[in-house]
């Protein structure tokens, strides 16, 4: 979709971008990330030509972006900055509205548009369509702003740093509302930024760029799991290195088989159950989880009190992340979590000792 | 904000436009009918009151000399501001800026006693030196407007397959016009006054009874000049401020 070749720009005789080579496939999610001055925004304002090229080419679907009045280009592609790029002086529907405009959509078309716009970014059309940018929020100007962005349907999206001057719940939901947009719509992203978390949490390829070369390219995965060299390794963030590969497994990954038995078995049922195990899952009649036994009861009543409770808030489900299972253990001090699916059924266990095991 | 609302509401600022207007009108109208109250004010005058123009004549030549000049001053004065903040413009930012200084360094007088012997007497030089004179404020607030529009925004109209000539006219002159409105108010206002002094190269204005009234000391001659002068600047600096309020970016 996009393919940037041998891509370098030189500014005062020293490479900004240091002939980068990337493709990005259609519908990826591609986060360029780095620390200031690594060339990730020069290079992404290189591809909608808001910075020109020194060497290289870069192709959008095959078609050379040289070939292309600069206008014309940037019209097909959809390019959102930080909030203060809305023109204040216009409407939050005249902001939308601008690349549509240009394009001389009928004024009934632009209005759909508008509105299907604002809809898609939970703004309720009737409150919102006549307000000034002043008038908004940090976070709804920032929706806005990335609707405007998407307003010509553009093939690509382009987005630089769009959540940085944003606080850190509003820029979480945002980029929660991203991901979901990037799902429902299916766009070409590129997206700069030089936080790893919101990486890892929004891409599915990163390339990491450090004084204008590429370093490494690869899903979050691949990139947490092995790091191209200790430039990697260090600003992927070694303290909590370990928490982060965890966030993007799922529990799935780890599943163990489960011993369970049922409160209304006959207790010497109960208690021969560990003679294989060394813990054994107690249901209700109903089937649910209730909790965990680690040693074997001595009777009926003696059930209770050797009864460990772990109610459904501990129950982990085959989606949840590693991250999550994990904290779990760590806040009911239990080694293993009973894995449940949908109906609550209990489908396996997550054990701490599996969880440290590299996959 | 509600308190600074309700105390710009409870000000008679806009309210006072149409009233200063109709006055001026009025006083316009009926300045040469004011023989017995500056007989009364002045006692022992030959003629108390102006009568070799008629006042509205006055007036509408003082209006017609402010009018042409500051529409020459607004239109060299813009062109510059938007040549000198663009980048074919930029090496000429210091002279531009300088140039416009001087024209308004030289006292109005001296201007005219230049502009005189190469255009003239009458109108033309009067013309000549008010637009030099009303450059200034102009100029430069064209380029500090300009200049104050976020680079954001430029970005993003550029990154939004704006051309240079779309964002010159959509976004930076729109977000800069409140500023040069401000500078268009000072050069306006400034040459109202100025306009007086024209008068002394021959070019017939409000400022005519003024000079007439100082050589044959007649102080009413002085003050009915003065009055309507003063009463038509302040009527337009009123305009002016709700035209800026009409350009602030919210209009609250």
């Amino acid at each position: 979709m996009i393919e940037l070749d041998q891509v370098t720009k030189t500014y005062d005789g020293k490479n900004v971008v240091d002939s980068v080579t990337l493709s990005v496939d259609k519908g990826d999610f591609c986060v360029l990330i780095g620390p200031s001055g690594s060339g990730k925004s020069t290079t992404l304002k290189m591809i909608n030509r808001l910075i020109p090229l020194s060497g290289g080419t870069i192709r959008i679907e095959g078609q050379d972006i040289a070939s292309v009045r600069a206008e014309e280009l940037r019209r097909r592609i959809g390019y959102a900055i930080q909030s203060i790029g809305l023109f204040p002086h216009w409407t939050v529907e005249q902001n939308i509205a601008v690349v549509p405009r240009l394009l001389k959509w009928s004024p009934k078309r632009v209005r759909e548009r508008v509105e299907s716009l604002l809809a898609l970014f939970h703004l309720e059309p009737g409150q919102f369509r006549d307000k000034y940018p002043h008038q908004l929020s940090g976070g709804q100007a920032q929706r806005v702003g990335v609707a405007r962005a998407l307003a010509a349907d553009p093939e690509v999206l382009l987005m630089d740093e769009p959540f940085g001057a944003l606080d850190p719940i509003t820029r979480d939901s945002l980029q929660e509302e991203m991901r979901r947009v990037h799902e429902e719509t299916g766009k070409t992203i590129v997206f700069v930024t030089h936080d790893m978390d919101e990486a890892l949490k929004l891409a599915s390829r990163i390339a990491i760029m450090d004084e204008g070369r590429l370093v490494q390219v690869g899903s979050p995965r691949e990139i947490l799991n092995s790091p191209a060299n200790d430039f990697v390794l260090d600003f992927v963030g070694q303290s909590d290195l370990g928490l982060k590969m965890l966030a993007c497994e799922s529990v799935e990954t780890r599943l163990e088989p489960a011993a369970s038995i049922s409160r209304s078995a006959p207790i010497e049922n109960i208690r021969s159950q560990f003679g294989q195990a060394d813990h054994v899952w107690l249901l209700s009649p109903e089937g649910q989880v209730e909790g965990l036994l680690t040693e074997a009861p001595g009777g009926q009543d003696d059930l209770d009190r050797s009864l460990r409770p772990l109610g459904q808030e501990s129950h982990a489900t085959p989606e949840m992340s590693l991250k999550e299972a994990l904290s779990h253990m760590v806040w009911r001090k239990t080694g293993w979590l009973p894995v449940v699916d949908g109906d609550g059924r209990l489908t396996g266990e997550v054990g701490l000792s599996k969880v440290m095991e590299r996959p | 904000m509600i308190g600074s609302r309700s105390l710009s509401a409870s000000l008679p600022r806009t309210g006072a436009l149409p009233w200063l207007a109709a006055l001026f009108v009025a006083l316009t109208l009926f300045m040469g009918q004011s023989a017995p109250l500056f007989e009364w004010l002045l006692p022992g005058l030959d003629n108390p009151v102006y009568d070799r123009h008629s006042f509205p004549d006055l007036v509408l030549d003082h209006v017609v000399l402010v009018a042409a000049s500051s529409l020459i001053s607004v239109f060299i004065g813009v062109s510059a501001g938007i040549f000198a903040t663009r980048s074919v413009g930029q090496e000429f930012k210091p002279v531009i800026s300088a140039v416009s200084a001087i024209g308004q360094t030289f006292p109005p007088a001296a201007v005219l006693a230049v502009v005189a012997p190469l255009a003239g007497f009458g109108f033309k030089p009067a013309l000549v030196a008010l637009a030099l004179y009303g450059l200034l404020p102009i100029v430069q607030n064209t380029m500090a407007g300009l200049e104050t529009v976020p680079s954001a925004t430029l970005e993003a109209a550029r990154g939004m397959g704006l051309s240079k000539r779309e964002i010159l006219t959509r976004v930076e002159l729109p977000l800069a016009m409140r500023v040069i409105t401000a500078g268009i108010r000072v050069s306006v206002i400034v040459n109202i006054g100025t306009a007086t002094i024209a008068s002394t190269v021959g070019a017939r204005s409000l400022g005519t009874p003024i000079i007439s009234g100082l050589v044959s000391q007649n102080v009413a001659y002085v003050l009915q000049g003065a009055i309507l002068v003063a009463l038509l600047a302040i009527v337009t600096d009123l305009f002016f401020e709700r035209l800026e309020r009409f350009f602030s970016v919210d209009r609250n």
